[in-house]
């Protein structure tokens, strides 16, 4: 099949490398003037330019090749999670990595954009039957068994984002309503119980956002991110000179609270670009969804847009003292090889959707 | 051909108008927080990075009168830990404490480790201190003592200073070295919490040397906090507590400033944003006191109480003819640097405890008899009053009898000898009389005989100069008021009147009382300072001058600020003659071949002086043989004669005689003062024309010598000193 270049969205190739580019140059802010920091501007580059290397060639592959690879492919996520779980070494903090020799590797990142190919075509082959209780519980244990390995790790965040992407496939699948409200209320009611099975610094997190007063030492973070914010102003303090990242009272200013410093240091335009950019990036993303030119291909790129969507909502939202404070990166910004690779494959997989949708031109 | 497999999903625009809707919420959110509540945090954001720090002001610095650099300041480092820093783990904390003891103690292995005082030991401080010695640290305030925390004393000042909330650093070692500094810095990595803060001390290189007269700097005494407050010092400044430190403070004392600076998180200063207004250094002190003199006159003094086996001696020596002290020593002596860089506990309890009071400076808060010395007083009050004249003899043999004993008699059997209280002068030990001498001869050979008739009177024979005119001339003399020397802690002395021994002992003064005070003796009590300042007086002709300790007040440009003129405190109501013929009995002292201080000589140069042996009682000291008093020694002199610029006090408690212990170290002081005047030149240019003072003194004493020698050559066996007492 011969590549039809017009069908591939530069819209969206343009916006990523943009966000590339600023997320490369916010690390570089964030880190300067700190020796242990000092590769991780280089580090990152190099992992978007591998990003976007992975992302032509993804693109070019047919996506629906995948299909018959579900089964293997679900097999490898529950394999990596588990031995993750198991052996896996415990490095900062909450996190599971996988030392694969040169790189230290975070399965539960891939794992995402497996399951995605993996939970888009069962969904696909069960569309017309999508209302069905045992293919919903099936959907339901499908997701439900790699989420329950993160979260072992433990990696709540991470556990989480695999369940809304899943919750966000099913919407976008078609899901009755019935099922969607009847979850929503569950969840819900679910919550206390939830909260009360919850890790310790789990709970401390949550317990924080409802009462920051509860332990000012741990409010210390968020209260700063919000004061770095407001200290951005319209145009920002300039590029690499915000009082509040370069001081290091923000703290983890290369990931979790990159959001802050470019609040900070680009002011209140710089945010807004950054905002507009993941809007436009969702914007092409939920296009090429509704083009598709199969139900797989559409849950696929319905899949990509609930990881980069979520991500973005939960980081920016902490980093504004909407939400509770999580280990959620913002996407294609924050520092991290394996996310940023996630997120370049899962683009490429919209871009391969996006070459075959279902416009099919005259010859 | 269309081909439509798959319709258009509403799912997906539901899914747009979320995306849209949470943009429109964090848009808002962050126009409320960047706008709204914008200046409020960017306030915040200042309030993180913005510290206004205090910058010192240094203060001044003191020089000599050569411009030899006495005392400075230098940076000492204090180990200070940030709570908010350090582990919140106790073990982790523990282990981080120790690393450091470990450190310091490696780096200081040879200093003491002060620990924090007990109550018991408070207890005992108080008790060893005697009033004097605590008058001796000037406002009765506490040193700064040596801070050394202990790891359990630091866990438990960290975990205080956590559960406050504040960001309070803790000393942990106050006032290291800079080698322990440095050891602390490279371990920094390993020691989260721990910081260098540096302030400066005080360095005194001339140390011990002129401790007495420089003092130290301490905190600020409790009883004087409202008022230094009041004057602009904040509560950890550091004040004089003793010697010129205090009295020029307000001089020394640097304006501190204040600065903007930017800091990061952990309050490390990242630079400076502005000076609001700058420190400016305190002034410096030019003192009168050249450094060199000092060093030989404490020389002197140190080999002259080696010789007496005594412990405790003054040596002063002053311009007279401005006032300036050249000199001061006070012996024992202690190194005011122990203050500087903290003392601990045991050392300022043995300063306390040590019973020769090395804290005090004996040159002007102690009290002694005057002795001998004090007869300036009496023939200058007699001359001047007409009591008697330069001829006048009086003395021995009134009685057929040349012993050195005089009688006065009992008011009730006025005629019967057997009550008449004996009066001995010193020779009467040695079993003769000075027979009837003048009062230049008087005052070289020292006749006691002579004082008492001066002042006392004699029997129905001669009438004296009474107790109210003796006091009278006593206190012209500055005797019994401070010299106002630029010290604190001054003695004003004793001065008995009969009024005085009527209200202390309910006693009637008597003629006796007037002998013993004539000779320097009974119940009259001065400051070595107020002898030299006597002595002082004499030598330039009639003049009491203030004594001064500084010359000029300087600026760090060297501007002079302030100049100090000679202050004189009133001139002697005295004749110029009678100023003269009691130099001239001074000058009979030193050269005539029977004066008391003919033992001394200072090539090139004419001395006058006067020796003294003051008898005192002090329990713990012992009686000499046949129940006789212990003695002090003192001598007193001004040179050259013609034209003195120096007049020099030396005192050696308990030490014997004046002539054989204080005159040698008088001696020494002065050769070392004009060998260092006017060096000895180099071998082309002879001898006689390098000594610049003349030799042969005016005329009279030259008859008066000769008088002398006629008259007193075979009667006075040695020139050895002892006066008579009671």
């Amino acid at each position: 099949m011969r590549l039809n270049l017009r069908r591939f969205d530069f819209v969206l190739l343009g916006a990523t490398l943009v966000l590339l580019v600023f997320g490369v140059a916010m690390v570089y802010s964030a880190t300067q003037g700190v020796e242990s920091y000092e590769d991780y501007p280089l580090r990152q580059a190099i992992y978007g330019l591998i990003g976007l290397l992975l992302l032509l060639l993804i693109s070019a592959f047919d996506y629906r090749l995948l299909t018959s690879l579900q089964w293997p492919i679900y097999a490898v996520v529950l394999a990596s999670l588990g031995a993750v779980a198991l052996v896996g070494q415990v490095r900062g903090g909450a996190s599971g990595w996988f030392d694969a020799g040169i790189v230290f590797v975070q399965p539960a990142e891939f794992s995402k954009v497996l399951f995605i190919i993996v939970f888009a075509q069962y969904l696909a082959s069960h569309h017309e039957q999508i209302g069905k209780p045992q293919w919903v519980l099936g959907a339901v244990a499908l997701m439900g068994l790699p989420a329950a390995l993160i979260y072992l790790q433990p990696d709540l965040g991470n556990a989480i984002v695999l369940l809304v992407i899943g919750a966000l496939m099913l919407f976008v699948a078609d899901l009755p309503w019935g099922y969607i409200v009847g979850a929503t209320a569950a969840s819900v009611l679910a919550l206390p119980l939830i909260y009360a099975n919850l890790e310790g610094y789990m709970k401390t997190r949550i317990d924080i956002f409802l009462d920051p007063a509860s332990d000012p030492d741990a409010s210390f973070n968020i209260a700063q991110a919000l004061i770095s914010i407001g200290n951005g102003g319209v145009l920002g303090k300039g590029f690499g000179a915000g009082s509040q990242s370069q001081l290091h009272f923000l703290r983890v200013r290369y990931a979790d609270f990159i959001f802050s410093v470019i609040a900070e240091e680009l002011g209140f335009v710089g945010a807004l670009v950054l905002i507009v950019l993941l809007i436009i990036v969702l914007w092409r993303l939920i296009t090429i969804a509704d083009q598709a030119r199969d139900q797989f291909g559409r849950l696929l790129v319905a899949g990509v847009i609930a990881l980069i969507m979520f991500q973005a909502i939960v980081s920016i939202g902490m980093n504004l003292g909407l939400l509770p404070v999580t280990g959620i990166t913002l996407p294609f910004i924050s520092y991290g090889g394996s996310s940023l690779l996630t997120l370049m494959i899962g683009v490429g997989l919209a871009q391969s959707v996006a070459m075959r949708n279902r416009k099919i031109e005259f010859d | 051909m269309l081909s439509r497999p798959l319709p258009p999903s509403g799912r997906l625009v539901i899914l747009r108008g979320l995306i849209v809707l949470i943009g429109i919420v964090f848009v808002a959110q962050l126009i409320r927080i960047q706008f709204v509540e914008g200046q409020g945090l960017r306030a915040r954001a200042d309030a993180n990075r913005f510290r206004l720090v205090e910058v010192r002001g240094q203060r001044g610095v003191m020089y000599d009168r050569n411009g030899q650099l006495l005392v400075r300041n230098r940076p000492s480092f204090d180990i200070v830990a940030i709570p908010s820093n350090m582990p919140d783990d106790e073990e982790e904390l523990r282990a981080l404490l120790e690393r450091l003891e470990q450190i310091i103690d490696e780096s200081e292995a040879d200093l003491p480790v002060h620990q924090q005082e007990t109550s018991a030991d408070a207890d005992a401080v108080d008790d060893a201190a005697p009033e004097d010695a605590a008058a001796a640290i000037g406002q009765q305030g506490q040193p700064e003592f040596r801070q050394r925390l202990s790891v359990d004393e630091a866990i438990a000042e960290v975990d205080a200073a956590m559960a406050g909330g504040a960001y309070l650093p803790v000393v942990i070692a106050g006032r290291v070295n800079s080698e322990t500094a440095f050891a602390v810095a490279e371990e920094s990595h390993n020691l989260p919490g721990i910081q260098l803060s540096i302030a400066p001390v005080r360095e005194y290189l001339t140390g011990p040397l002129t401790s007495q007269l420089i003092g130290f700097v301490g905190p600020i005494p409790e009883a004087y906090v409202a008022s230094y407050t009041e004057a602009g010092y904040r509560p950890n400044d550091q004040v004089g507590l003793a010697g010129l430190e205090t009295t020029f403070e307000k001089a020394l004392r640097g304006r501190d400033g204040r600065r903007n600076i930017e800091v990061d998180v952990n309050g490390r200063e990242v630079r400076t944003v502005g000076d609001i207004f700058p420190s400016a250094p305190g002034n410096n002190l030019v003192l009168t006191i050249d450094a060199q003199l000092q060093a030989l006159m404490e020389t002197a003094l140190t080999r002259g109480l080696e010789a007496a086996k005594a412990q405790v001696g003054v040596a002063i020596a002053m311009d007279p003819r401005t006032g300036e002290v050249l000199g001061m020593v006070s012996l024992p002596t202690y190194d005011n640097n122990l203050f500087a860089r903290g003392i601990t506990a045991a050392e300022y309890q043995t300063l306390l405890e040590d019973k020769r009071l090395p804290l005090l400076n004996h040159a002007i808060s102690a009290l002694y008899p005057p002795g001998s010395v004090f007869k300036i007083v009496a023939s200058s009050g007699a001359l001047q009053e007409g009591v008697i004249d330069e001829n006048t003899r009086l003395g021995d043999s009134f009685d057929g009898r040349v012993d050195g004993i005089i009688y006065v008699d009992n008011r009730f059997f006025p005629d019967d000898l057997r009550y008449a209280q004996p009066f001995y002068c010193w020779i009467h030990s040695y079993g003769t009389g000075h027979y009837r001498v003048t009062v230049r001869e008087a005052l070289a050979v020292s006749c006691d005989t002579f004082f008492y008739q001066i002042s006392g009177g004699y029997r129905k024979t001669f009438e004296g100069l009474g107790i109210d005119k003796l006091v009278d001339y006593t206190r012209i003399f500055g005797f019994g008021e401070p010299t106002g020397v630029d010290l604190p802690g001054e003695n004003p002395g004793l001065v008995p009147t009969p009024r005085w021994k009527r209200l202390t002992y309910a006693e009637t003064w008597s003629a006796g009382d007037t002998y013993n005070m004539s000779i320097g003796q009974g119940a009259l009590l001065s400051t070595p300072m107020q002898v030299l300042n006597a002595t002082a007086a004499i030598a330039n002709g009639g003049a009491l001058y203030r004594p001064q300790l500084v010359r000029q007040i300087v600026d760090t440009e060297g501007n002079v600020v302030e100049e100090f003129e000679p202050e004189l405190i009133r001139n002697l109501p005295l004749d110029p003659e009678v100023v003269d013929i009691v130099r001239e009995g001074l000058w009979a002292a030193v050269n005539s071949p029977n004066g008391t201080a003919k033992a001394l000589t200072v090539p090139g140069v004419t001395v006058a002086g006067k020796t003294g042996t003051a008898e005192f009682f002090d329990p713990e000291i012992p009686l000499k043989a046949n129940d006789r008093l212990p003695t002090h020694a003192w001598f007193t002199a001004f040179a050259p004669y013609e034209d003195p610029e120096i007049a020099i006090a030396v005192f050696v408690y308990n030490g014997g005689e004046g002539s054989a212990v204080a005159l040698p170290v008088g001696q020494e002081i002065l050769r070392g003062y004009f060998n260092l005047k006017y060096p000895p030149q180099p071998l082309e240019i002879a001898p006689s024309e390098t000594i610049t003072p003349a030799i042969s003194p005016a005329g009279s004493p030259e008859l008066l010598s000769g008088s002398l020698e006629a008259l007193i050559t075979d009667t006075l066996p040695l020139s050895d000193t002892v006066e008579g007492g009671e």
